[in-house]
């Protein structure tokens, strides 16, 4: 060993540095005896002052990992303690990355990958403990692509055939609302717009119910429909003085980004309570319009149940009967049948609404873009004999090959005058 | 003792499969789509000779290392590669995939190469129908958990992995299905009659 140490026992000059536990120390290799101790702290005075003393610390086990694995269960645990997760999330998480260390996919990965994946394995473990973390969250912490992270995200719940639960929808409105800055008068929020917290988070899951029974968050993207929720909930809270709000000044003074989908959420959330609306007898009267509506919300919510059961009906049914009616008329003149209006017992004869809709997803309901016709059956063999004069139609003209070269170098000299060597 | 060659009369011999199948056929043919096809033209290729003597070739060689050609009947496109092999798509048959694949072999010859016919064969098939109800997706992922995967916040329709046969399968909230990953057209009506029961269920 260079620095002429001895042994102060044997007189070796063959002393190592070893690390063990907490400290490195300098050991003769003959007689062992410890020469020099590093750090004045050893894992029985950790534990005699309460400090946790890692498996990986004392066992040396991350000398067998990769640097580029402990950078990533380090980006792992950072991300951790950045979103406040309880420990247990950590450890999991962590457990998460190792598994997907050892397919050999993982570890020849690129960089961008490998911190992708770092989000993955925590998304993972949030989902799994009923954390609502969304991805876009994750993206937004490390930077990255949601592309790229929905490719690494698909890519490693299948390597590691994971059970990953559905976001809960319930526990991210939560989250989210409490994000909204409206429960404390300041510069920006005026005091008319503040609000009790737990009104509006209970009536913005009401609405967010609401719009899950009538198909406006199937397929969709959860968060906007909870912006487009929470907007309205508290616009109907205190309608007098917020009406003339819009939903991007509110999310602004909210301090909360106005996901684009929002707007058009927003929109489809209050033509089904307009609908609702027309199936309550004192609001009928009134002749409500998207906004007025919101001035109801309250009664509307509260007596959903049986206005979503009167204001649509089964849209299956809607279907089958509204082809029916066309295979009808086709059939035969004036053989379709008039569509039974719902009970007459709210409102009177000449009152009546226009006959329920059908609950249906929004896409179901607007009309085909273009309607395509069936494609003509095929006679095709495979074995048709194939003309030359077809063949030819493909090929250039000896003229037309002079014409395409000359062009060709034409450009060539154009570039190299325009980027000279 | 033994059993008589031909039934006895108060023994009448009963047809083994059932004249109506034990549950209902949808009713519902789904339509072929997009047929991904390959064959070896068997002898190396110049595509800078090519992409110059044909019409309709396209070759960025510093996008992508194949040409790029298409014709109008069926309407397809091919790659072709320098190796002599040639990928076609876009043909809504089989036949039509292979009639589609003989024409550019045909033009590759009349361009001047050697052109052959080898190991002409169906990849992939993609077809489509749409059950015309719509279907709760988050309820779908629960019950088939095993085979589902449905993640809103990337892709709105659900994603089906079926074991037999397999292929997957795009389910949206409108009711309209996407089936791929076949090799044989048997498959993917299959797959379908497989899958009609589960989503009535939802």
């Amino acid at each position: 060993m260079p620095g002429g140490g001895h042994c102060p026992d044997c007189g070796s000059t063959e002393l190592v540095e070893d690390s063990h536990y907490s400290q490195s120390q300098l050991v003769c290799s003959d007689c062992g005896c410890v020469v020099t101790e590093g750090v004045l702290t050893t894992t029985f005075s950790d534990e005699g002052n309460l400090r946790e003393v890692t498996y990986s610390r004392s066992t040396g086990e991350n000398d067998q990992v990769s640097r580029s694995q402990q950078r990533g269960l380090r980006r792992v645990r950072d991300l951790c303690r950045v979103l406040q997760l309880p420990s247990t999330f950590e450890d999991t998480a962590v457990a998460y990355y190792q598994q997907a260390y050892r397919h050999s996919g993982i570890r020849a990965a690129r960089l961008q990958k490998k911190e992708v994946l770092v989000g993955c394995c925590v998304l993972i473990t949030c989902r799994q403990h009923n954390w609502p973390l969304t991805m876009g969250t994750v993206c937004a912490l490390l930077y990255a692509d949601l592309d790229v992270f929905s490719g690494t995200y698909m890519q490693i719940v299948k390597l590691l055939g994971l059970d990953v639960p559905s976001l809960c929808l319930a526990d991210l409105v939560k989250t989210y609302c409490s994000s909204f800055r409206l429960f404390q008068a300041s510069p920006s929020v005026p005091p008319k717009y503040v609000e009790d917290k737990e009104k509006m988070l209970s009536r913005t899951l009401q609405l967010v119910e609401l719009a899950d029974e009538t198909w406006l968050v199937t397929g969709r993207h959860p968060l906007p429909v909870i912006t487009a929720a929470t907007f309205l909930a508290w616009q109907s809270l205190q309608p007098s003085h917020r009406l003339t709000c819009s939903l991007a000044r509110f999310c602004k003074l909210a301090n909360v980004d106005l996901p684009y989908p929002a707007s058009s959420r927003l929109q489809e959330l209050l033509s089904v309570l307009l609908r609702m609306a027309e199936r309550l007898a004192w609001l009928q009267v009134l002749k409500l319009d998207k906004r007025s509506v919101v001035k109801h919300i309250g009664d509307l919510l509260q007596h959903r149940h049986t206005l979503v059961r009167k204001a649509f009906r089964d849209g299956t049914a809607e279907m089958e009967a509204g082809e029916k009616e066309l295979r009808e008329r086709c059939q035969g003149p004036e053989q379709g049948k008039e569509e039974v209006a719902s009970s007459s017992l709210d409102l009177p004869e000449g009152k009546r609404p226009a006959s329920p809709t059908p609950l249906l997803p929004p896409c179901m309901l607007k009309p085909p873009k273009r309607i395509c016709p069936p494609p003509p059956v095929s006679t095709v063999t495979g074995d048709e004999n194939i003309s030359d004069s077809e063949i030819e139609q493909y090929l250039r003209t000896p003229q037309e090959i002079k014409d395409f070269e000359k062009a060709q170098a034409a450009r060539q000299a154009a570039r190299s005058v325009s980027n000279p060597p | 003792g033994t059993t008589p060659l031909y039934p006895s009369p108060m023994t009448p011999m009963t047809p083994i499969t059932p004249a109506t199948p034990a549950s209902e056929s949808s009713g519902i043919v789904p339509q072929l789509q997009n047929i991904v096809s390959t064959v070896n033209l068997g002898c190396k290729l110049d595509l800078k000779t090519i992409a110059l003597r044909a019409r309709n070739a396209e070759y960025n060689p510093k996008r992508f290392a194949a040409v790029i050609m298409r014709i109008r009947e069926p309407r397809t496109t091919a790659l072709i590669f320098s190796s002599g092999k040639m990928v076609c798509t876009g043909a809504k048959s089989e036949e039509q995939s292979r009639l589609a694949a003989r024409k550019y072999a045909r033009v590759v010859q009349k361009l001047g190469f050697p052109a052959k016919f080898l190991d002409f064969k169906i990849q992939n098939m993609v077809g489509s129908c749409d059950v015309k109800f719509p279907i709760r997706l988050e309820g779908l992922v629960l019950t088939h958990q095993q085979f589902s995967s449905y993640e809103p916040e990337l892709f709105p329709g659900l994603i089906y992995r079926m074991i037999k046969p397999r292929i997957v399968l795009l389910i949206f909230v409108s009711g309209k299905v996407v089936l791929t990953g076949a090799k044989v057209r048997a498959e993917i009506y299959e797959a379908f009659e497989n899958i009609y029961p589960i989503l009535k269920g939802f």
